[in-house]
């Protein structure tokens, strides 16, 4: 008993060596860490970590405190954003929080950081109704929905030719919302919407309903949804012998997709993504060889998570203490911010006025830039 | 392609997944049917199936052949085998006279460990699994069955087949239907329960095992948290048919699939869920113990 009390005790000792350091500012990070999307929050994360990286090494960010960044997992799953974003808003070192990654998740976390006074920054959830519902603590670096689906119904019409388009989504609030805001615009255009239906995250059988698409025999699948679905998506639609042109949003851009469609499935199908191809930016140039050099090939969503952690930091540093007050007002007085995405300008929701929107395509296993819009 | 065609195709699909759903139905069946417990460990035991056979698979490298197919799945049913066993040690087999409850918990904490322990040695994103077969398959009409649906067809039937027989024409599935009918009896009758209870453990894993590497190489993409939806929809088959029936099981599966399947294709892939458990709900108000439940043994 006494040496089982002596081990306890001398664990207990161990973790609360961690805890006796200088004293930190902390910005929280959300996104799927773990589950089918992980992929995708990894991306974001190392772009996060960059960030304060090079902050660090510039020097002080508020002088007496050293930053870190609080990395937390929600599994892209909306009840565990909400009591990661719970814990987060309770722990008063943390001055800024940068994600979450899927706008189900950004959504209901938004309000428990407007209640608690503190700065968010979306990296890239698009569901433009989170930025509608008014909290002065919401900012986004990304354009939105509204943007990105009618910007996929003008390419598959104008460019794909597409006339007779049967729609897919993943049933969150991202996809059905981007999905709905395709279909408003396709019709607009004179386009005819076969059908329009949901599948479910996580399942692996999407044969029947696709065997229901072969049988209308449409000229384009639009589907708004996540790359894991997608992955199968295509594969199943290969293996049927669907020929229909296959569209999707910026959740299918991610490399993870074409390992897991294999690329002769992912051949030839068509994303469009938030910002147009970041490689043409002159302002990204650094960054991409400081990413590359650190972690190899740049993912998809990295150039956001470091943006919207270097946005974090500078509303941080004008704040100039630690005060999560002084932080959200020094972010309202932030009427231009220069980011290697381009100058953001806020409108009143927050939402950045950088709305271009990219489309690529697969060829040989890599993602092809195709063209932008704004 | 005309109506008939597509509705073949639908059938097809869905006897695929049925038959998928059946074969991890029958290690839950097993188990309810001998010690009344649901293992909700089975899922995950068909996950780790789903992983064991990935590793051969990439152990033999490129793409795979039916030679390493035919590697993956005795691997897997070894592996799960094994697994089974040592679930049934160290999770059941010292709560046998607990509580249900108890058992019961102790199935979800075994659920929770198999996951995060996969997680943490494969990693937390989706798993590529290669193609063991050619996709290429024999064309019926214009419906095509590509090889690995043939091979699900009949690696499942097979083991139905052989597990009937071992149930009823063996003195292990004699020793098995006399602890099922009553423990203390057959212990009474120098049967060792204990050994009967750990082979229905073992047979019932290795066949999840076999459903993982099939699952797996059909759908080409494996997750750790595979096991979870995939385990509960097997349940439901296993209770469609009426648990504890062996033959139940199969049905349940197939009915599932094709049920699933027929209502994504012809109703709404959003609703075919609702529309699966709808069916079993009014099932199981017409036939509390599923469709075959009958046979089962009333205990005293």
């Amino acid at each position: 008993m006494v040496r089982r009390a002596f081990l306890l005790f001398s664990c207990l000792w161990l973790f609360s060596g961690c805890g006796k350091s200088e004293p930190v500012i902390k910005i929280g990070f959300v996104a799927p860490l773990s589950g089918d999307q992980a992929a995708h929050g990894e991306d974001l994360r190392r772009g996060a970590e960059l960030a304060i990286e090079q902050a660090q090494a510039r020097g002080p960010i508020i002088p007496g405190f050293s930053v870190v960044l609080v990395p937390v997992d929600d599994a892209r799953n909306p009840a565990q954003a909400v009591s990661g974003a719970k814990r987060l808003a309770a722990d008063p070192h943390v001055l800024a929080v940068v994600g979450h990654l899927n706008s189900s998740c950004t959504k209901p976390a938004s309000a428990i950081y407007h209640e608690a006074r503190l700065l968010q920054i979306s990296p890239v959830s698009s569901n433009p109704e989170i930025s509608r519902q008014g909290f002065d603590t919401f900012y986004r670096i990304c354009p939105t929905d509204d943007l990105q689906g009618p910007a996929a119904a003008r390419f598959a019409i104008q460019r794909l030719g597409a006339r007779r388009i049967f729609v897919l989504d993943d049933m969150t609030t991202y996809g059905r919302g981007l999905a709905n805001e395709f279909v408003r615009a396709a019709k607009a255009s004179g386009a005819e919407i076969l059908g329009h239906e949901g599948i479910t995250q996580g399942e692996k059988d999407f044969t029947p309903v696709l065997t229901k698409i072969k049988g209308l025999d449409p000229d384009l699948i639009y589907f708004a949804g996540m790359f894991p679905e997608a992955a199968l998506l295509v594969q199943q639609k290969l293996k049927l012998g669907l020929r229909a042109k296959f569209l999707g949003g910026d959740g299918l851009f991610e490399q993870a997709l074409i390992t897991l469609a294999t690329p002769a499935a992912a051949e030839g199908i068509y994303l469009t993504t938030l910002g147009g191809d970041i490689r043409q930016l002159p302002t990204a140039k650094l960054f991409i060889e400081a990413f590359e050099k650190k972690y190899g090939p740049l993912g998809a969503y990295s150039s956001y998570g470091y943006e919207a952690t270097n946005l974090a930091l500078e509303a941080i540093r004008r704040a100039g203490k630690k005060s999560r007050s002084a932080v959200l007002s020094a972010m309202r007085e932030i009427k231009e911010y220069p980011g290697i995405l381009g100058t953001h300008i806020f409108d009143s929701r927050g939402d950045t006025m950088i709305r271009t929107i990219g489309v690529y395509t697969v060829h040989d296993g890599q993602f092809q830039f195709v063209e932008a819009s704004n | 392609m005309s109506a008939g065609d597509l509705f073949l195709q639908q059938v097809l699909n869905g006897l695929t997944l049925g038959f998928v759903y059946a074969l991890i139905a029958l290690g839950y069946t097993m188990v309810y049917g001998i010690i009344q417990l649901i293992n909700f460990a089975h899922g995950e035991v068909f996950m780790v199936g789903a992983y064991a056979g990935l590793t051969v698979l990439l152990m033999i490298g490129g793409q795979g052949s039916a030679a390493g197919l035919v590697a993956a799945l005795g691997a897997a049913a070894v592996v799960c085998l094994l697994l089974g066993l040592a679930i049934e040690r160290v999770a059941y087999r010292p709560l046998r006279s607990a509580p249900k409850l108890s058992a019961l918990i102790s199935a979800i904490g075994v659920s929770f460990i198999l996951q995060n322990a996969v997680m943490l040695v494969y990693g937390a994103q989706d798993r590529y699994v290669p193609a063991a077969l050619p996709a290429s398959g024999w064309k019926f009409g214009a419906v095509t069955v590509t090889p690995m649906q043939a091979v699900i067809f009949g690696v499942s039937i097979a083991l139905m087949v052989g597990l009937q027989a071992l149930v009823y024409g063996t003195r292990l599935g004699r020793n098995m239907r006399a602890t099922a009918q009553d423990p203390l009896a057959a212990r009474l009758m120098g049967i060792s329960v204990e050994r009967v209870i750990a082979s229905t453990f073992a047979i019932g894993s290795a066949l999840a095992g076999i459903g993982g590497v099939l699952f797996g190489t059909y759908y080409s993409t494996i997750n750790f948290h595979d096991g979870y939806l995939t385990g509960l929809k097997a349940f439901t088959a296993a209770v469609l048919g009426g648990i504890g029936n062996v033959p139940g099981a199969l049905l349940g599966g197939v009915l599932l699939g094709l049920l699933e399947g027929l209502a994504a294709g012809y109703l709404s892939a959003q609703w075919k869920n609702v529309v699966a458990f709808a069916v079993l709900v009014l099932v199981l108000l017409l036939r509390p113990r599923g469709l075959l439940g009958e046979r089962v043994a009333e205990r005293a």
